[in-house]
């Protein structure tokens, strides 16, 4: 069902909120994979707050939708989203990365509640995630599962592993997502390894592959009813996104797949990120 | 034969004899006796036709002075005594046997005919206090039953363990056939003798491949191979002196055979065996 | 272990990794939260047999070993618990990342049954060979290991597994064993070794393949040496029995580990382990894959050109009983 108005607006305050936490987190713990976690923070934001059935209070609720983020480098981005939801005290952040912390730069399940598995190696969620929605087939439940793939991890061969065994499977209570935002560490994806044709992979594999704009949450929403409607094969969005999206000097940049910012470029990109949430908002608004 | 009186008499100078330094120190009276008194005192037995094969027969000889002797003889120091095998060149006192057969003889109570005494006058204190102790081994070795006190069991106990493990380990050395064969066929093994909840009596003889060695106290290193052991002192003088009877003794865990029970038979011939050239 | 019910005959007849299969169904249909995996080995490592009971619990994920363990991971997170199985060699080196991340360091209740362990495929050459996953597997932290002897004892393994919390694995062989129990009663228990055979001597601890054969050797050894040796089935190597080592150190003071598995950090590494730390002095010899990559043959004979069969160990121990292990080499009498 197409987002209303009402829920459009929220969510872009939320992502906002969560953009300037997570600028923050990377602040606090002294330095972070700002860019990916950029890149994904609108596809978190909608599957949290609008399509996860979830309860923060009761972290282990057994029909609870699960979200399994594969990318695992993006913890300065995740934890932001749980900890503003409630699953911890939000003044951990504060400490992340510090000696001792449960948040450390991949999110730990054994240590942070609502993080569904220990991601962090890549390649290994979309099998983790299979499982967990074959096991809702076993056990008959009707929970979802979501999992986030980077681009750069599609390289892993685990990946397609898994992708071939979810289509013949039929595990249509699995939904991917792939943050297609063209960089990783050594370059833009192409020049390193090229993924494209990205979708006729996905396809290839007996996935439906739905090329989205992953930073349009209308797109985002369009999609994500599809994946869930889905009967035969399931679904795989690919969101085109934009590295580090939000702060104007580093959008795009793969050298920003991990970074620090000093007190001077923390205004800088606070500043750039308050345009450019301010302007998103504005539209949504219909300014 | 005459190999026997080579097995007997390795038994009373190597087994027997060294017994005195556990006696003298567990009697205050010996201790007594010999306080305060320093010298070589000197048991020995003449060779005569045999003393060309003293080395075959006793092991590397020592320097001695007149015919060639076998024996035994003990270090006194202020009246601490050490035990040393084979002959010393010029002991204080000496007493002499003209052969191993009357050494023997004297020492199982079947001849009554005393040795050659020297040096009793120029060292007459030396020579008491070693005839008291001797006197005081035949009467402890010879006993028929348990001596009445706790402490006299005790000793006697312990006396009796390293007369075992020595004279098993010296019959070994002497080439005694029945002993050589099972030592030589022997991996490297620990038999022990011991009474529950006192090592301080404990004795064992370790075995491998044809050597053996008797050593005194508890065998540290690991659990011996094989432990006979009995619950009290009097149940080990019970078997002992041979006036229990062994199955009842096993029926009511008088005696226990730790580790290899069927070893226990084996030792148990080994020890008549000694028992056979010491008495 | 109730409801097990075989005998000797039976385990004639069943191979291990049948005997394994079997219990699984036996379980399977106790326990509606076992679930099965394989990746295109269900016929061979036996596992089918759980497939072929519970089809809609079970998951044959074809050639694709770190997806299996990865889903396994999934399914352990869902509440069920998933047994997987695939050879040792795939299970513990191909998805070792899988197993190392999604499943040890998560805690995740998943039961791994490695086949085709040690130089049992003998004749498929090194590519699948595993002589390395006992090594590999003790230093995942989580990880319980079990080495089963034979087709009862890896019933009882498995059963074992179950009721125990957390990540498991179980590394057995083709399933043409020796046949070692004859009853599933002799008292399995998880960490504890079984003494197969008294001895004050020496003591030689073996696991798996290894077990019986030098059961052999002592009951050989002490018809033809008067040799008394301890033997003691260590099917559990982590977490491992150092009771029972330190009281063969105790009793015996010689030690021969034997496994089928390379000499270094397997079986004989984990004893090794224990007796240094227990400062007491031993002579001590590792039997094992002598740290190179197996030749081809019959499992038998390899373990016969390895040493590791009944002669092999035999001549160990005489070698070893001839060894000194004191520094005193005084034969006179004390006096």
């Amino acid at each position: 069902m197409p987002l209303t108005r009402e829920e459009k607006l929220r969510l872009e305050q939320k992502a906002h909120e969560l953009r300037k936490l997570c600028l923050e987190t990377v602040v606090w713990a002294g330095s972070g994979h700002i860019g990916g976690a950029l890149s994904a923070m609108d596809i978190m934001t909608i599957l949290y707050h609008k399509y996860m059935r979830l309860d923060p209070k009761r972290p282990e609720l057994p029909d609870r939708d699960r979200f399994v983020c594969s990318k695992g480098h993006i913890g300065v981005g995740y934890a932001p989203v749980l900890a503003e939801l409630g699953y911890f005290d939000p003044e951990l952040l504060k400490e992340y990365n510090h000696t001792g912390s449960p948040l450390g730069m991949h999110l730990d399940s054994t240590k942070v509640k609502g993080v569904e598995a220990s991601t962090g190696s890549l390649g290994h969620g979309l099998a983790v995630g299979l499982g967990m929605a074959l096991g809702a087939r076993v056990k008959g439940e009707s929970w979802r599962t979501f999992v986030l793939l980077g681009d750069g991890e599609c390289d892993e061969g685990a990946v397609w592993e898994s992708a071939m065994a979810a289509a013949h499977f039929k595990a249509t209570n699995l939904v991917v997502i792939v943050d297609r935002n063209k960089c990783m560490i050594d370059g833009p994806t192409e020049e390193v390894m090229g993924l494209e044709p990205l979708a006729d992979k996905w396809r290839a594999f007996g996935f439906e592959p739905l090329a989205v704009d992953g930073h349009d949450f209308d797109a985002l929403a369009g999609a994500i009813d599809a994946a869930l409607a889905a009967k035969d094969r399931p679904v795989a969005i690919i969101a085109d996104t934009v590295k580090g999206q939000g702060i104007d000097f580093i959008a795009g940049d793969y050298r920003w797949h991990y970074g620090s910012f000093d007190a001077d470029k923390k205004a800088k990109a606070l500043e750039s990120l308050e345009r450019y949430g301010q302007a998103r908002i504005a539209k949504a608004r219909g300014e | 034969m005459a190999d026997e009186a080579i097995y007997a008499a390795r038994i009373f100078l190597n087994g027997a004899l060294p017994l005195l330094k556990p006696l003298v120190e567990a009697k205050p009276g010996l201790a007594k006796a010999f306080a305060g008194k320093s010298g070589v005192v000197q048991v020995s037995a003449i060779l005569g036709a045999r003393a060309a094969e003293y080395e075959a027969l006793f092991g590397p000889a020592a320097p001695q002075a007149g015919p060639p002797r076998a024996g035994t003889h003990f270090l006194v120091d202020g009246g601490a005594v050490a035990v040393a095998q084979g002959t010393h060149p010029s002991p204080n006192v000496e007493l002499e046997f003209p052969s191993l057969e009357a050494l023997n003889g004297f020492f199982s109570g079947k001849s009554k005919k005393l040795p050659r005494i020297r040096g009793a006058l120029r060292s007459p204190g030396l020579f008491l206090a070693t005839m008291q102790a001797l006197l005081g081994m035949a009467a402890a070795l010879g006993a028929k039953e348990a001596p009445a006190d706790a402490a006299g069991r005790d000793l006697l106990v312990k006396l009796y363990f390293y007369l075992l493990s020595s004279g098993i380990s010296q019959l070994n050395k002497a080439g005694h056939p029945a002993v050589a064969k099972w030592a030589r066929t022997s991996p490297d093994r620990v038999y022990a003798w011991a009474v529950e909840g006192k090592p301080e009596l404990s004795a064992y003889i370790r075995v491998k491949a044809g050597q053996s060695r008797a050593a005194r106290g508890t065998y540290e290193r690991s659990k011996p191979f094989f432990t006979m052991s009995f619950d009290s002192s009097e149940s080990a003088l019970g078997i002992l002196l041979g006036t229990d009877d062994m199955i009842e003794a096993t029926a009511k865990s008088k005696i226990r055979m730790l580790g290899a029970p069927e070893y226990g038979a084996m030792l148990g011939e080994l020890m008549l065996t000694v028992a056979g050239y010491a008495k | 272990m109730g409801g097990l019910t075989y005998t000797m005959l039976d385990a004639m007849k069943m191979s291990t990794a049948e005997y394994y299969g079997k219990t699984l169904c036996e379980l399977g249909a106790e326990h509606p939260d076992i679930v099965g995996l394989s990746a295109d080995l269900a016929k061979s490592t036996k596992i089918g047999l759980f497939g072929e009971a519970f089809p809609e619990r079970f998951f044959n994920v074809g050639i694709a070993e770190q997806n299996m363990v990865g889903m396994a991971a999934g399914l352990a997170k869902a509440g069920l618990t998933p047994y997987l199985s695939t050879f040792a060699v795939f299970a513990s080196m191909r998805a070792l990342d899988q197993v190392h991340t999604d499943i040890c360091y998560q805690n995740l209740n998943a039961k791994i049954i490695a086949t085709h362990a040690g130089l049992s495929f003998g004749q498929a050459g090194s590519t699948h060979h595993c002589t390395e996953d006992i090594a590999i597997m003790r230093a995942m932290a989580n990880m319980t290991v079990i080495v089963p002897a034979d087709g009862i004892e890896t019933a009882n393994a498995v059963r074992a597994a179950y009721e125990k919390k957390g990540p498991v694995y179980i590394r057995i062989n083709r399933g043409f064993d020796q046949v070692l129990y004859d009853r599933p009663d002799y008292g399995f228990r998880l960490g504890k070794a079984v003494t197969l055979h008294e001895g004050t001597d020496l003591t030689v601890i073996a696991c798996g393949a290894c077990s019986w054969r030098a059961l052999e050797a002592a009951r050989a050894l002490e018809k033809t040496d008067g040799l008394k040796v301890r033997v003691l089935n260590m099917h559990t190597i982590k977490p491992i029995d150092e009771a029972a080592i330190e009281a063969a150190i105790m009793d015996t003071r010689r030690v021969i580990t034997v496994e089928d598995h390379n000499v270094i950090g397997g079986l004989g590494s984990a004893v090794a382990e224990v007796a240094a730390g227990l400062g007491k002095s031993l002579t001590f010899k590792r039997l094992g894959i002598p740290d190179c990559f197996s030749i081809i043959g019959l499992h038998e004979d390899l373990m016969a050109h390895y040493g590791i069969d009944e002669n092999g160990i035999m001549a160990a121990v005489r070698e070893l009983m001839g060894r000194d292990f004191e520094a005193d080499e005084n034969w006179d009498d004390e006096v």
